[in-house]
């Protein structure tokens, strides 16, 4: 064995995904899954109002239904320690605080009771007055509190009014884009139990190392007293990143119980209880001389956020790095309101950038009549814009010249309204992205035996994108076995702590650890005085060691500023076909062509999912998806999913999907993460194909026919 | 006193034949067929993603024919002959559409594959799978949210063609 992945022998390979034949077998087992000997059930007393206070409760009735077990309220229920800050910056309202009442659906109580139903109905028995205020609802409104600058990303270079008083040709829009819902599949489920001063949770959390921490803290036990499990999640796309007031208060009524308590969150829930995409709106101003060359950028961006709540999740982030542009200036702002926490989804902030810049410079191109491909080219970033290093990898011009010869992109009549396919106007857009990974410290337990098997430990957690895959190809190809030889252990924080599989960071973080791992087991077998070629099987055998146990670590975040490039995310182009219906305003997305520099690719098959599922939920995000809210009590007014519409299969026609690029120079194993990239282009490059087809600019996401008309 | 359902519950006991196994069950009258499966069959494997015939992902076979199981009372299934996903495997072998799924990775976080799978059986049988637009159209009452969409449409394809 080298440590090394030079050969790519497994890795890289389109494997068949190992869990693949549990899960198409219906045998991986969800949080909603488990039921444990003893175990009740919970419900939720969600809030009424979106704003005021409660006045009075009532739990009497509720109390005296059949199978009840007990009611918690803020006035009855244990008082808890306040939560800590995550890893990503998010701390979250210690559920049953108080008396304030901050959104519509807030969990203002838990009912437990034998059964499911006796729990449901028993909810409803609570009696709760409200003193209620009028709710801040609308960003616009002068009541919100807006924060300015909420997390340091207010940036600027060069001179950016001179730059724009002095430009050729200058671009000023608007954009705004909905509210969306994470939507993953899987109903997020709570399933607690007390032994003691210890606990058992099943929860689904992308985040199993950091939910440990957090109940550890908020219970006030020792953190290896609490163990979390999620072997398998049911999509997350970020809901599963936050600590959700769910989980806690059916850990708490577990421990007031003394009995395994089941809390499912049903469908309407999931929209006001696991986090949204914020609803925002950005301007942008681009200065540019008369052969399209940026010579300013100016960003604004305002977002609403939860009341007193601190997401950090910044639009503006990207703006800087993204174009060669001397003058760059970005302004960011948060408004408090009264609607349900927002949480992360894929590509949190980058998305909204990407779909307000590269519109912005789809005006651009038409207004100085530079085709859209050669204008990104003309204003490529060939070095960090703002340190001046190089990247530690960067092949966005392959994404755009292999993406514009997939599609056939050249020679096509750029005029809007030029292409018609029958009573349909067809129109062609692009775009490109980028976006960073957040890699944050991993560590792994690598135990190997005498026949010749590995296994890997680790806190991570598969959330659908293949971690379990990747790890096995990682761990054969740097031990020099099968891949049916690696067992992969984990979503179970008994085992060494993880990183949240979210940022596009924990492959490379966990690939980085692995390598780490087998680097020592190397160092520990040469001790043993192997033979050259000798397999460690053998070498075990001949010392009659039955096994050998390493750890590994890597952080990846520490290393970044020590580095002499610049760590470059992964970098995408979009190339989209729509056709749109002029006469009922509907547009359909007919063809799209995604190319992805996502670094070393580690499964071709897993890798090319993510990409489409990336592709689609961009599609969603374009043409379909908006959370929307009644004016009057800050209620979700579509949260089913009969009334939020998310892509279904007929929604999405063939993807062609290409990755290009070569293995990162600052990630040791080479990958740059590819969660999210592959949904950042594409709403920019199908509002742009509106456009084409149509000749209207559509800045207002989702782009539905009452927009169109 | 306003309507607390569980104090007037009505108590049936129904037969469930269940992927060729029969099961008495007694249970409530509003039990659905989808509770019934997984919280007294203890069949796990048919997922709750909506519980409003929204999604697809507890799809299971009443009779030859693929129903949601969330809109379905139990009750009402006595003497069908239902098949879930535990129940499409032949003599130990994976049904064609589940390895199907596997090698064209039409599955991701997996949650909804179960009634992906098990629609796309009943599609096959149905006849609808004659070009990649119907099988687009006739699973679309399949929620992917990891929009394995492709790759199902891929694997019920290799199916349907072999």
């Amino acid at each position: 064995m080298t440590a090394t992945l030079a050969k790519e022998n497994v890795i890289g390979r389109p494997l068949d995904r190992i869990d693949g034949r549990r899960k198409v077998a219906g045998a991986a087992p969800y949080p909603s899954d488990f039921d444990l000997p003893g175990q009740v059930h919970a419900a939720l007393i969600s809030s009424t109002v979106a704003a005021g206070r409660i006045t009075r409760i009532d739990r009497s009735r509720a109390e005296a239904a059949p199978g009840v077990l007990t009611v918690l309220t803020f006035d009855n229920a244990p008082t808890l320690v306040d939560p800590p800050q995550n890893a990503l910056g998010s701390t979250m309202r210690r559920p049953l605080k108080d008396d304030r009442i901050l959104h519509y659906g807030q969990h203002i109580g838990i009912v437990v009771a034998t059964t499911r139903a006796q729990a449901l109905d028993a909810a409803k028995l609570v009696e709760i007055e409200y003193a209620e205020e009028e709710p801040v609802l609308d960003m616009d409104d002068p009541r919100a509190a807006v924060e300015d600058n909420p997390f340091g990303m207010a940036s600027s270079r060069g001179d950016v009014p001179g730059a724009l008083a002095a430009s050729d040709v200058t671009v000023d829009e608007t954009y705004t884009i909905g509210a969306e819902a994470n939507s993953p599949m899987g109903l997020f489920t709570t399933v607690a139990s007390w032994q003691g001063d210890r606990v058992v949770v099943h929860d689904t959390t992308q985040s199993p190392s950091f939910l440990r921490t957090a109940l550890a803290v908020m219970f006030q036990v020792p953190e290896q007293n609490v163990r979390v499990l999620i072997p398998f999640l049911g999509g997350g796309f970020g809901a599963g990143l936050r600590l959700w007031s769910h989980t806690v208060l059916t850990t708490l009524a577990a421990r007031v119980l003394d009995r395994p308590v089941k809390l499912v969150l049903s469908r309407p829930q999931m929209f006001h209880s696991v986090g949204h995409r914020a609803a925002s709106r950005q301007r942008i101003q681009l200065g540019a001389d008369r052969e399209g060359r940026l010579t300013a950028i100016d960003h604004d961006a305002i977002a609403a956020n939860g009341l007193g709540d601190n997401l950090p999740s910044p639009i503006v982030a990207v703006t800087p790095t993204t174009y060669a542009c001397d003058n760059v200036a970005t302004h960011e702002r948060r408004a408090h309101l009264n609607i349900p926490y927002t949480g992360f989804m894929r590509a949190p902030g980058a998305v909204e950038a990407h779909f307000a810049l590269e519109s912005a410079l789809d005006e651009l191109a038409d207004r100085v009549g530079v085709d859209p491909v050669e204008l990104r080219l003309r204003n490529y970033a060939e070095v960090h814009p703002e340190s001046g290093k190089p990247w530690s990898s960067k092949a966005l011009r392959e994404c755009l010249e292999v993406g514009a010869e997939r599609f056939g992109w050249s020679g096509h009549d750029p005029t809007p309204r030029s292409a018609h396919d029958g009573d349909q106007l067809i129109g062609l857009g692009m775009a490109s992205a980028t976006f960073e990974f957040y890699a944050l410290p991993c560590t792994v337990r690598l135990v190997v035996d005498r026949r010749g098997n590995a296994v890997v430990r680790s806190a991570a957690t598969d959330i659908g994108t293949g971690t379990y895959t990747i790890t096995a190809q990682l761990t054969a190809e740097l031990l020099g076995i099968d891949v049916d030889r690696v067992r992969v252990e984990i979503g179970d924080t008994d085992q060494p702590p993880a990183p949240q599989s979210g940022g596009s960071g924990l492959a490379g973080a966990l690939a980085a650890a692995v390598q780490n791992a087998a680097g020592e087991l190397a160092e520990q077998l040469a001790r043993l005085d192997g033979r050259p070629g000798e397999s460690f099987a053998s070498l075990l055998d001949r010392h009659n060691l039955d096994e050998l146990a390493v750890t590994g670590y890597s952080d990846l975040s520490g290393a970044a500023e020590h580095s002499d490039v610049a760590p470059a995310g992964a970098f995408a182009a979009a190339f989209a076909e729509v056709g749109v219906d002029e006469d009922l305003g509907l547009v359909r997305l007919r063809r799209l062509v995604s190319v992805i520099d996502g670094g070393r690719v580690f499964n071709a098959k897993t890798a090319r999912s993510q990409a489409i599922g990336g592709a689609v939920m961009g599609i969603g995000m374009a043409l379909l998806e908006e959370m929307a809210y009644d004016p009057n009590t800050g209620r979700v007014a579509n949260g089913t999913f009969g009334d939020y519409l998310v892509p279904v299969n007929g929604d999405v026609p063939d993807l062609d999907i290409t990755f290009v690029g070569e293995p990162d120079t600052f990630n040791p194993t080479g990958g740059k993460g590819l969660g999210e990239i592959g949904i950042v282009s594409i709403a920019p490059a199908i509002a742009n194909a509106v456009h084409h087809a149509t000749g209207r600019r559509i800045r207002d996401l989702p782009i539905t026919l009452d927009k169109m008309l | 006193m306003s309507s607390a359902t569980t104090t007037r519950s009505t108590q049936v006991t129904v037969e469930l034949r269940v992927n060729g196994r029969s099961y008495p069950v007694r249970l409530d009258s509003t039990t659905t067929l989808l509770d019934a499966l997984r919280d007294q069959l203890h069949l796990t494997g048919t997922k709750k993603g909506c519980d409003q015939g929204a999604c697809g992902a507890c799809t299971v076979l009443r009779d030859g024919k693929r129903i949601v199981s969330c809109l379905t009372l139990a009750a009402q299934c006595d003497g069908s002959e239902i098949t879930t996903i535990e129940g499409i495997a032949e003599d130990g072998h994976p049904h064609p559409v589940q390895d199907a799924f596997v090698r064209h990775d039409a599955l991701q976080c997996g949650y909804c594959t179960s009634g992906q799978v098990m629609s796309a059986v009943a599609l096959l049988r149905e006849g609808r799978a004659g070009s990649d637009d119907d099988i687009r159209e006739f699973m679309s009452g399949n929620l992917c949210r990891c929009a394995a969409y492709p790759n199902i449409v891929a694997a019920i394809r290799e199916v349907a063609d072999s």
